[in-house]
């Protein structure tokens, strides 16, 4: 029973991460006051790039880094249309989707099939001696490791520091913030960037570390299915990392019912659990526009900015 | 008089030599594929068809192919073939087949092959597949042999062809375990688990890690991705490889079974070349070559291998016996009776998993 229960926690970390990241890169981006539904994009480019620069340089750090690099850019042409030029943000960000989608597939092609060096998961001397919570927590690989800790220092840097209030004011009031001297447009700029950077850290979490290798839209919708986390978790990291545990437990748990042959009706009801609430937090903050500002939706999301003269 | 008779008869000439000039020129061949040919699965199959059909009658024949043909764009793309000139075209995939049907009754002078449905007609549509099922039994019967008794599967969708092929497997495994004298459980050798997909990289990871976990001692992937067998290796299990050769992605892979298209894409071509095409229901095994097996991994035992071999010389010489009875369901019920044999029809609708396997068909 015990070794179950870790078995089935240790998978939820291991299949969850790549989606935790690219929620929480979505957040700050959407905090910011900028939709970008080009998630799923961004993580096949960041797949994509992890694994060719892994590929290339032989070295595994610096395909994360450039995978986050090169998607934080790959962002920033949502930022153009939606920021600089104010176009529709749902447009542009499905747009930044297909073209991913696309890109990474025509780019990827020598790629497929290619073996190349992997991150191999290692135990976390000495916090891996605890007994289950190590076991569970700290014997994975070193893509996981740094989820640890950007989830609280995201919580701090939203709620309890100077930046994190500039941002959140830029997200619900840019023309106040502009008034008070917040940068607003370079600020989404930024925020765009980063969530970008952290979809293709997702992505280079699938292709260095998941599922090792290039394989053709390998994201399988966990770019939507992060997009769908930020509203069930209310633009709020602690309770992405819950959200995100949710959606990797319930689809670990549906596979080991059914490895082991236990039978569980509500399997469909299960995985349809994270969507259905999802659509109720949607339903609440466009009925009652306080329930909006208790969910905590940034009021600006989606809006272009534009200075008033 | 005589010069207008003249003049028309080279008009009838000239005619005749612009109708007659396709005929002497290539035969053009077309196939419409469900995905990218590198996909390593089911379109890097059949693509390693069409580079054999092109190394076999090369000179003759003039190939073109279509990636990700979908069921939404494939009458628009099987529609383009038939109208630039192809003489036969190649739908490779089972949502190709309502498209290939309503383009067929449009062409009736251009041959149409289908792969992996049941619909035909009687002029110029046929449909092929073959028998993997006997590879599977094959694959099944080394891992006996060898004594992985505790097999654990990444299951595709449930429909008949995996369903045949999980049993056929099962039927190979628990023969090899007993001639091995190996002690079992005859009610679980083999636990299946429905990824729900075709392919699905992420999940079919997820599902042999869960398998591998539960300490499955083999991992029989089924998946058009060499994902599973590739997870398996990462967690020190070995693995049996499905579509194509997977040793490079997943070198714990004991064995593979593989689609062999390219001899009926020769043997199709030739036919329709000579004029000898005839829409029929094709569905070959081992004693056409229809399907082959993998390079063994080097700690196959020779002993084993020549036991394999040998099974697999009587499937050559069409001796297919894996579906004769006596074989029980699930339930210990007797399905098909000792002496019987299934029929291809009872094959084709297999909906039922035999005594061995542990998991069942999601309703």
């Amino acid at each position: 029973m015990e070794s179950a229960v870790i078995f089935v926690a240790k998978i939820t970390i291991t299949s969850s991460m790549a989606v935790l990241y690219a929620t929480i890169g979505e957040i700050f981006t959407e905090r910011s006051g900028v939709l970008n539904l080009g998630v799923e994009g961004m993580m096949l480019v960041g797949a994509l790039t992890a694994f060719a620069a892994t590929d290339c340089f032989q070295s595994l750090w610096v395909g994360v880094l450039f995978a986050m690099l090169i998607s934080g850019i790959f962002a920033l042409i949502h930022g153009f249309f939606a920021i600089t030029f104010r176009v529709n943000q749902v447009v542009s960000g499905l747009a930044l989707t297909l073209f991913g989608i696309g890109l990474s597939d025509f780019l990827g092609r020598p790629f497929i099939g290619k073996v190349s060096l992997k991150f191999e998961p290692f135990g976390l001397f000495p916090l891996d001696k605890i007994p289950v919570v190590g076991q569970i927590l700290f014997t994975h690989s070193a893509l996981v490791y740094p989820a640890y800790l950007l989830v609280p220092l995201a919580y701090v840097f939203l709620y309890k520091t100077r930046y994190g209030l500039q941002l959140r004011a830029v997200g619900e009031n840019p023309s106040a913030a502009d008034t008070v001297g917040i940068p607003v447009f370079p600020m989404r700029y930024l925020y765009t960037f980063i969530g970008g950077a952290l979809a293709g850290l997702g992505g280079a979490y699938l292709s260095l570390a998941y599922t090792p290798g290039w394989k053709e839209q390998m994201t399988g919708g966990q770019g939507w299915i992060a997009i769908a986390l930020v509203i069930f978790s209310m633009w709020d990291p602690l309770k992405a990392l819950g959200g995100a545990l949710l959606f990797g437990f319930i689809n670990a748990f549906q596979f080991y019912c059914q490895a082991a042959g236990l039978t569980l009706i509500p399997s469909y009801v299960l995985r349809m659990l994270p969507y259905l609430f999802t659509i109720v937090v949607l339903i609440v903050i466009t009925r009652w526009e306080a329930a909006k500002k208790r969910v905590g939706a940034p009021a600006a999301l989606g809006i272009p900015f534009e200075r008033e003269q | 008089m005589r010069k207008k008779f003249i003049f028309l008869m080279l008009m009838v000439l000239g005619i005749g030599l612009l109708i007659s000039a396709p005929a002497l020129a290539k035969t053009k061949v077309a196939f419409a594929l469900l995905w990218t040919i590198d996909d390593m699965g089911w379109t890097t199959a059949h693509y390693r068809g069409i580079e054999y059909l092109k190394e076999q009658l090369g000179d003759q024949i003039e190939v073109s192919y279509t990636e990700k043909v979908l069921a939404a764009n494939a009458e628009q793309v099987l529609r383009g073939y038939a109208k630039a000139g192809y003489n036969i075209i190649f739908a490779t995939t089972f949502e190709h087949m309502d498209p290939t049907m309503i383009v067929s009754r449009d062409f009736p002078n251009v041959v149409f092959e289908h792969c992996s449905g049941y619909k035909k007609n009687d002029k110029n549509m046929g449909n092929y597949f073959m028998r993997m099922y006997q590879a599977e039994y094959l694959a099944g019967y080394m891992a006996g042999l060898m004594g992985y008794k505790n097999v654990g599967t990444v299951a595709t969708q449930p429909i008949p062809e995996p369903i045949r092929g999980i049993n056929a497997f099962t039927i190979g495994l628990k023969k090899g375990l007993s001639e091995a004298g190996i002690d079992h459980d005859p009610q679980k050798v083999n636990t299946i688990v429905w990824l729900k997909s075709w392919r699905d990289a992420t999940n079919e990871t997820l599902l042999a890690e869960t398998l591998a976990g539960r300490g499955h001692d083999l991992i029989r992937q089924m998946a058009d991705t060499p994902e599973s067998a590739a997870a398996a290796c990462r967690k020190g299990v070995p693995s049996i490889g499905y579509g194509i050769d997977v040793g490079t992605q997943a070198q714990c892979a004991l064995i593979s079974t593989e689609w062999n298209w390219g001899v009926y894409y020769v043997d199709a071509v030739k036919r329709s070349m000579a004029g000898a095409w005839q829409p029929a229901e094709v569905w070959w095994g081992f004693e056409k070559q229809g399907v082959k097996l993998g390079p063994f991994h080097a700690s196959v035992t020779d002993e084993v291998r020549q036991k394999v071999l040998a099974e697999k010389a009587k499937l050559e010489m069409g001796v297919d016996n894996i579906f004769a009875g006596p074989i029980n369901n699930q339930l210990g019920k007797e399905v098909i009776v000792a002496g019987q044999k299934a029929s291809d029809q009872d094959l084709l609708t297999m909906r039922w998993l035999v005594e061995g396997v542990a998991g069942k068909i999601p309703d």
